[in-house]
């Protein structure tokens, strides 16, 4: 049929106000043709080499694998969202398409919203994809708790801003390389605000995401405390509406009144969340493992998480962990055991040892407490997370052991080994003679059972080392008490113990 | 009138690209012709609502585009073809088709019946699920005069409609656009006056930013008798009338 | 008057083509040329990255020390590498193609001047700043991420090539900080080390002649 021959239409009916079903079709159209799935391959790839592989070289408690989500997933990911989204907001400029939209009935801030969504929709689905791949696996291996969902809930949001940002950038700036500076300018926030989070010590840096990182023990021994997933999330989401609406403000946004007031109010609105959630920020306070904001805080979360601990005996004494950490049990027994060998029997030796959370062990890897004596250690880094070893793992318990059943000077000296970050040491100063000589039994102890003290301090806190740097003199009489026949140190112990403990042996005074 | 404009006038910078120009017009072809920078673009991107007039009346559907509110009415009854038609590649020619439906706030019941018809009167038929960067200049004009006429506008404004059509294309194109003009104003510019002859009930023809000429096609003809240049009779009253206005 | 009125044009004039480069028209061809990849856009972008880079070196933000700087200085090396692949984009395509010889040795040029820029905007924004690895760190790894960027504008097109230089900085980032030995991640091998360099330079010259040949890709689909 050609136009000539094609019936005269009878004349429509005139267009009403626009309907919701409309507004899901041109979402729907924009969702089909967006450049962000493009970027999936690429994402692809980033994620196998590093979320993944990492997630995976980690145990599998969700904790960790929350982490994972937060300190690495979605710093991958922003570069690329926020690049896609600065291209998609140039489009109508770079496809001369200006006019054509303009022209129409729909505002152009309306148009805008439409793609900006597509684009964060795809941007959060591919993310999402992400973290279904990692929980999934976590799902399959993990002996406790369930998944971390506001980890995971504060990540979709920065995705948003990150879009949100980059889409702005776009729009109003629609060159050729918008696109990569944005990616740049992405990658570089997130990165400078993640050192900013950990470097200082501004209340206000745990805003950034990469803070809601759930601490050590979270979903083992503690609840997750989601106040400061909560403040996160009201900043990005305020954030986001905030510049959402600034887009609406723009000249080319063709508004009339009402819209323009509409943009004003949901800039004002974003504004007001983004500014609450500073507030609640600036009152946030350390809590027992998590920062907890007092006008957002359940004190039901404070509550220690019950469990029964599965344990095994070693040489009598039994060796109970977490039911999480069920897969090292052996592992941990054996690592105990080549201690006990040297030290069951004598005073103070434990009857018990029970993993606790980390929180429960202030500044040292190990307690010992009682009676009936029992050691309380934290579990250091499994082997293969954080580039632990097996030599590593087995060194971090015995020095738990070893530094609980001699204690030394007590100096504060960083955060535990089961934390996997390497402690700072106490302040620098002279070593008291009788420091120095527990020094000396507890290395001599740790190197009866082949784990050698690493002389750099940074790998020497690491292992939880709770006290000042071993000197050179401290060393060497370690390697002296070591070289005694095990007969004869044990003696030595059994008649020596209470007064190094009190501080009356010196090093001069050490077999 | 569907469309009444008095001394309308737009500068950019200190280029007058359209110099006080009066037109009215109400349901048919109204042709718009005149050289490279005359200003008929301006005029029609005036006419579009995304050009706002440096000064003047202008009232388009009865209504005065200066408001949102009245514009946004306008623009749901308007059909608009720029000369430099942007697309986006990846979208098909039914999604692009679409997507401007949706724009114009037409029902979204009502969106896939119309575009399918849009479609059908361009003669696109086969290549409806086709990507726009797989097609043919000529085609992608037709794709841009589909998305203009979508919503059946009671305002039409083409800008070089025809650019790129093949002969055959372009008496189809003449013969939809008296389709069109039953109960529609469609306003033309073009600079081929085969078009303008063949399909306008009237035509203007602009020059500097001024319309030197307003009249029937068979008036421009007349004025080209025993002067103008060109081969068709229409071509030297162009001439003729352009010439005139120059001296 | 009829077409027998018209007076006929008179010979044609012979278009001035340049000869050499250096001609006046030569001169003008580059210009065009350049301006046609908003090369001066470009421009202003790498000294955007040189001035961060600067400002973050200068004022002790708490990456500009030790690895820190290292990361700080790859990211803005990998900014400088998307803007490169970026400009390589054509907003021509066939036209430009179907024309004479030229063609090739203005892509050379204006890849490998902006690679040249982009350098000199990171080493005088690390200049006077302590940066582990030094301006040798910085010309090896523009060159390696240039040639990631332009190889994937001959494949994605420019729209798209930012991509690559932003992934290998990421991967390369972990390199940083895990002493990777591969010569292939060489931001993380000494400044000195002959087999980085060689790979930087093996990929910076595929890009180069890839880029030269075949220009990046008239990528339509975004």
């Amino acid at each position: 049929m050609t136009v000539a021959e094609a019936p005269v239409r009878p004349r429509a009916p005139r267009a009403g106000h626009p309907s919701p079903m409309s507004v899901w079709r041109l979402l729907w159209l924009e969702l089909r043709r967006n450049a962000m799935p493009w970027m999936f391959p690429l994402l692809a790839a980033l994620f196998v080499f590093d979320p993944y592989r990492t997630a995976m070289s980690y145990p599998p408690l969700w904790d960790l694998r929350a982490s994972v989500v937060v300190n690495k997933l979605l710093p991958d990911f922003v570069a690329f969202v926020a690049g896609v989204a600065a291209w998609m907001g140039s489009r109508d400029s770079r496809r001369h398409t200006a006019d054509l939209v303009t022209a129409t009935a729909r505002p152009r801030w309306a148009a805008w919203l439409v793609t900006w969504a597509a684009t964060a929709i795809w941007a959060v689905i591919l993310y999402l994809c992400g973290v279904a791949v990692i929980y999934g696996v976590t799902a399959t291996q993990a002996t406790w708790g369930h998944p971390l969902w506001w980890p995971v809930a504060v990540g979709c949001a920065e995705l948003a801003v990150i879009s949100a940002l980059g889409f702005a950038a776009g729009t109003f700036f629609p060159g050729r390389f918008t696109a990569p500076l944005a990616a740049v300018a992405a990658f570089f926030l997130s990165l400078e605000g993640f050192d900013n989070a950990v470097g200082r010590s501004s209340v206000y840096a745990l805003l950034s995401p990469t803070t809601s990182v759930p601490g050590d023990d979270i979903g083992v021994f503690y609840h997750y405390v989601p106040d400061l997933a909560i403040a996160q999330l009201m900043f990005l989401t305020g954030l986001t509406v905030a510049l959402l609406g600034v887009l609406g403000l723009a000249r080319g946004a063709e508004g009339g009144l009402r819209l323009r007031r509409a943009a004003v109010v949901l800039t004002v609105a974003g504004v007001a969340a983004a500014g609450t959630a500073v507030g609640l920020v600036g009152t946030a306070r350390e809590g027992k493992a998590s920062v907890t904001i007092p006008a957002l805080h359940d004190a039901a979360n404070d509550r220690l998480i019950a469990f029964t601990p599965v344990c095994r005996p070693a040489g009598g004494v039994p060796v109970c962990v977490h039911p999480a950490y069920r897969a090292y049990l052996s592992q941990v027994k054996a690592a105990f055991t080549l201690v006990l060998r040297e030290i069951s029997g004598l005073p103070g030796a434990p009857a018990r040892i029970t993993e606790v959370g980390d929180v429960g062990l202030s500044t040292t890897p190990g307690t010992i407490s009682g009676p009936p004596t029992e050691l309380s250690f934290g579990m250091p880094p499994t082997v293969g997370s954080f580039g632990q070893t097996k030599s590593g793992f087995a060194g971090s318990l015995q020095v738990a052991l070893v530094t609980a059943f001699i204690p030394g000077d007590g100096a504060a000296s960083g955060k535990p080994g089961g934390s996997g970050s390497a402690g700072s040491g106490p302040p620098p100063g002279a070593v008291p003679p009788a420091v120095q000589a527990r020094q000396a039994v507890q290395e001599g102890l740790l190197k009866t059972v082949g784990f050698r003290l690493p002389a750099q301090p940074p790998q020497l806190y690491a292992y939880g080392w709770p006290g000042a740097l071993p000197t050179p003199q401290v060393h060497a009489a370690a390697e002296r008490f070591a070289a005694l026949p095990a007969a004869t140190r044990r003696a030595w112990l059994a008649a020596h113990l209470a007064a190094l403990r009190a501080g009356h042996i010196t090093l001069a005074q050490l077999p | 009138m569907n469309v009444e404009i008095a001394g309308l006038t737009r500068r950019f910078g200190r280029n007058q690209a359209v110099a006080g120009v009066d037109l009215q017009a109400g349901p048919g072809v109204f042709g718009l012709l005149g050289p490279n920078g005359a200003g008929k673009t301006s005029l029609l991107r005036m006419m579009a609502t995304v050009l706002p007039p440096s000064s003047g009346k202008v009232r388009l559907l009865d209504r005065d585009p200066g408001a949102y509110g009245p514009r946004r009415e306008i623009r749901r009854r308007l059909g608009y073809l720029p000369q430099n038609l942007g697309y986006y590649p990846s979208f098909t020619v039914v999604e692009f088709i679409e997507y401007f439906a949706l724009l114009k706030e037409m029902p979204a019941t009502r969106v896939p019946a119309a575009v399918a018809a849009a479609v059908e009167r361009v003669d696109l038929g086969d290549k409806a699920r086709a990507k726009l960067r797989t097609l043919s200049g000529g085609m992608l004009r037709r794709v841009g005069i589909a998305q203009a006429i979508v919503n059946e506008p009671d305002l039409l404004l083409l800008d070089e409609p025809t650019a790129g059509l093949d002969p055959e294309q372009r008496v189809a194109f003449r013969a939809l656009l008296r389709e069109l003009a039953e109960r529609a104003t469609v306003v033309v510019s073009t600079h081929l006056v085969e078009d303008v002859g063949a399909a306008c009930a009237e035509v203007a023809l602009m020059n500097q930013g001024k319309i030197v000429f307003r009249g029937t096609p068979d008036q421009l003809t007349a004025r080209g008798e025993g002067h103008g240049v060109g081969d068709a009779p229409l071509e030297r009253g162009y001439s003729a009338v352009l010439t005139e206005a120059r001296s | 008057m009829t077409a027998a009125g018209l007076q006929k044009p008179g010979p044609r004039a012979e278009a001035a083509r340049p000869r050499r480069l250096l001609d006046l028209a030569g001169l003008r061809l580059v210009r065009l040329h350049l301006a046609s990849r908003r090369v001066p856009g470009a421009l202003a972008a790498l000294a955007l990255c040189g001035l961060v880079l600067r400002a973050a070196l200068y004022w002790h933000w708490s990456l500009s020390s030790g690895n820190g700087a290292q990361s700080l200085a790859l990211v803005m090396e990998a900014g400088a590498a998307s803007v490169i692949a970026v400009a390589a984009q054509s907003p021509f395509g066939d036209p430009e193609r179907a024309t004479g010889r030229w063609l090739p040795y203005l892509r050379l040029g204006s890849a490998v001047g902006l690679t040249a820029a982009a350098f000199g905007a990171l080493a005088a924004g690390a200049a006077a700043e302590h940066l582990p690895g030094g301006t040798l760190d910085i010309l090896r790894n523009m060159a390696g991420l240039t040639g990631i960027g332009l190889l994937l504008a001959a494949v994605t097109g420019g729209a798209l090539a930012w991509a690559g230089p932003m992934m290998y900085m990421i991967v390369a980032q972990f390199a940083l900080i895990g002493d990777w030995p591969s010569p292939w991640m060489w931001p993380a091998r000494p400044p000195h080390d002959l087999g980085g360099a060689l790979c930087a330079g093996l990929v910076f010259a595929a890009g180069i002649v890839v880029a030269t040949v075949r220009g990046a890709r008239a990528f339509r689909e975004v």
